[in-house]
């Protein structure tokens, strides 16, 4: 036991004396959901100002018909409503975006209207610019709205006569519940993803990167057991994995933090990473990050150099990552047959608590075969790490 | 003192490995059941051209490799038995020694002698006397990334004894250095030997040989040609110089004096 402690001090010391390895590990995902949560508000906000600052050009061609339909509008604030006497210029100045939308009134607009039915009309417009489409179909909806008490009262009926029913809504879920399905998926899978690249380079370094180096010959030289001295390493590159999910997470409550600003949101956020919660996901990620050492070091054992780990590692990323998107998707749960599955199992298990629902065998499963399976992990890097041709290779 | 006897190390080929030796056969021996002794207070020297089982003799020796059949006794020990045991009488030491760039002398010093369960006091009285001998101090607290190839050598060299190892084994320990860093080789290789400790070390320089041995083995594809003191070497030659003398005797590749 002492070795391993000397042992794993000393990778410890190393790896954080390594620029690259604070950089990948702890600044990136310290610092990546803040800027990205950052950049994403502040250009939505800058970008939903402009677009309601924006005055939208609308054309009309009014086909015989009286203005009576447009002048309600006119007053709107940024809309410039221009009258067209050719429809087909009118189409094309739409579709050549010189103007952003268009109105073409049917021929028997004013007359269905008066007599009660429904009249009606052709709007352009450009799918490509939805925004506009919407906030314009926004006023559109207000003016049909004047129409319809319009109506209402001419025949002397009641305000809410076209709504004979009002439907009540009355949500019986806890606003965790839904926090955990629609957004569930993403605690996971940025945790696994980070602690997987967490674990990479201190994988590669510490091995591949000490046969590089050409300091693996001293150490085997050394009176360690090979068994102290894989287990030393293997330690320090799960506790990476674990470090840079951590700060990752560290770096995720901050920018919620900052995003929620008194809206509501982080008191929720706060009831649902519990200290039972964050003690669960810890117990179920340490077989994971052993699990994604075990599988990463004998592949840094076999590799010559710092780049050949490198290169056969990267790809295994996408291994990692696209189970872990499963937590996306809807309609998959955690069962007795998900549970088995490694990766999916964690981000459902997850999810699952997340939203209180967790079902405590597959919950069992889930942390039972993680254990075996890093169990089987670490087995295979200890064959590895004692063949000869490979650590002398 | 090092007993060697009947060492054998061969490899299993692979069809791709049979291929990129262009061979058909299934094994590679490296080490062909060669025997030999070195004695405390003497320097031993394995020579042999690049490939003839230097190293690997020196790593079985180092229990850094098991060998295939064979048996080897560092300081009356079993290496097959107690490979932990006798890792700690030894200190060894390469050309292509690489040390941990990102830390300190000092800590790299540390890290090998508690490895290597060396007492404090002992680990302190050991390391400042390495730092007066190879005047270190200046260097003792910068990365190791940053200094010379000569400070990085003086660095590797108190490694290698910070525990005060009975055996030393030299790998090609002068490869790639220029002669006045390898001059620190030389001078330890000599402190060892003056100190009673048993030397071995692997060359194909043969001034160096001629310079510091005491015993020689010459090898070459795994197998011993020639094996006997340096003076037996020197009064028994066919040709002018000790370097004409080892090419003739790998060139005739059968057993000379064994």
């Amino acid at each position: 036991m002492k070795k391993i402690i000397i042992i794993a001090k000393k990778e410890f010391l190393d790896m954080f004396r390594d620029k690259r390895t604070l950089m990948r590990m702890i600044l990136i995902p310290l610092l990546a959901f803040p800027l990205i949560m950052y950049l994403i508000t502040t250009l939505q906000l800058a970008q939903s100002k402009k677009e309601a600052e924006k005055t939208l050009e609308i054309g009309y061609y009014l086909n015989g018909q009286s203005e009576k339909y447009i002048e309600k509008m006119d007053t709107a604030a940024n809309y410039t409503f221009t009258l067209y006497s050719d429809s087909v210029q009118m189409q094309k100045d739409v579709k050549s975006d010189s103007i952003n939308l268009a109105i073409l009134f049917s021929a028997n607009f004013d007359s269905n209207y008066q007599s009660g039915k429904q009249a009606a009309y052709s709007l352009y417009y450009r799918q490509a610019d939805n925004e506009e489409f919407d906030r314009f179909q926004k006023l559109l909806d207000l003016r049909d709205e004047d129409l319809v008490q319009e109506r209402l009262k001419s025949q002397n009926l009641p305000v809410n006569y076209a709504q004979p029913v009002q439907r009540n809504l009355h949500n019986q879920s806890e606003v965790k519940e839904v926090i955990g399905k629609y957004a569930g998926g993403i605690l996971p899978y940025i945790f696994l993803a980070f602690c997987f690249m967490g674990c990479m380079l201190p994988a590669i370094d510490l091995f591949a990167g000490e046969k590089e180096r050409g300091t693996i010959e001293t150490l085997l030289a050394s009176p360690v057991n090979r068994v102290h001295l894989l287990v030393g390493k293997m330690i320090v590159v799960a506790a990476f994995g674990l470090i840079s999910a951590s700060v990752v997470l560290i770096g995720l409550f901050v920018s919620l933090n900052f995003m929620a600003d008194g809206n509501g949101l982080m008191v929720e956020v706060n009831k649902i990473l519990s200290p039972q919660l964050i003690i669960t996901l810890y117990l179920l990620l340490i077989p994971v990050a052993i699990f994604f050492a075990g599988i990463m070091i004998p592949v840094s054992v076999y590799a010559r150099s710092f780049k050949e780990a490198q290169s056969i590692l990267t790809p295994l990323n996408m291994a990692v990552i696209l189970p872990a998107m499963i937590g996306f998707l809807p309609g998959f749960e955690l069962d007795y047959v998900t549970a088995f599955i490694p990766i999916v199992n964690i981000v459902l298990a997850t999810k699952a608590m997340i939203a209180g629902t967790a079902p405590l065998i597959p919950l069992i499963i889930t942390f039972t075969s993680l254990i075996l399976l890093s169990a089987v992990a670490v087995f295979i890097s200890f064959k590895q790490f004692g063949k000869e041709t490979n650590i002398l290779r | 003192m090092i007993q060697v006897e009947n060492l054998r190390k061969s490899y299993i080929l692979n069809k791709k490995q049979q291929k990129e030796f262009n061979t058909q056969a299934k094994e590679a021996i490296a080490v062909d059941g060669i025997s030999f002794s070195c004695k405390p207070g003497r320097i031993f020297s394995l020579l042999g051209p690049n490939g003839a089982g230097k190293t690997t003799t020196l790593r079985m020796i180092s229990t850094i490799i098991r060998p295939t059949s064979g048996k080897i006794e560092v300081a009356g020990i079993d290496a097959a038995v107690q490979p932990n045991e006798v890792r700690k009488k030894i200190g060894f030491l390469t050309g292509s020694t690489g040390l941990y760039e990102r830390l300190t002398p000092d800590e790299v010093l540390k890290y090998f002698a508690d490895l290597n369960d060396v007492n404090p006091a002992d680990f302190e009285q050991r390391k400042q006397h390495y730092y007066d001998l190879l005047d270190m101090h200046d260097f003792a607290k910068k990365r190791i990334g940053q200094l010379s190839t000569g400070m990085k050598q003086k660095v590797s060299i108190t490694r290698t004894m910070i525990h005060d190892p009975e055996v030393v084994v030299f790998d090609e320990p002068t490869s790639g250095l220029d002669v006045i860093t390898a001059e620190n080789i030389i001078k330890l290789i000599r402190d060892c030997k003056s100190q009673g400790k048993t030397v071995i070390f692997s060359s194909h320089i043969m001034s160096e040989v001629d310079l510091l041995c005491d015993d020689l083995a010459i090898i070459n594809k795994g197998k011993l040609l020639f094996r006997d003191t340096m003076e037996q070497f020197r009064a028994n030659m066919k040709t002018s110089s000790l370097t004409e003398e080892f090419i003739r005797i790998v060139n005739h590749n059968s057993p000379i004096n064994i």
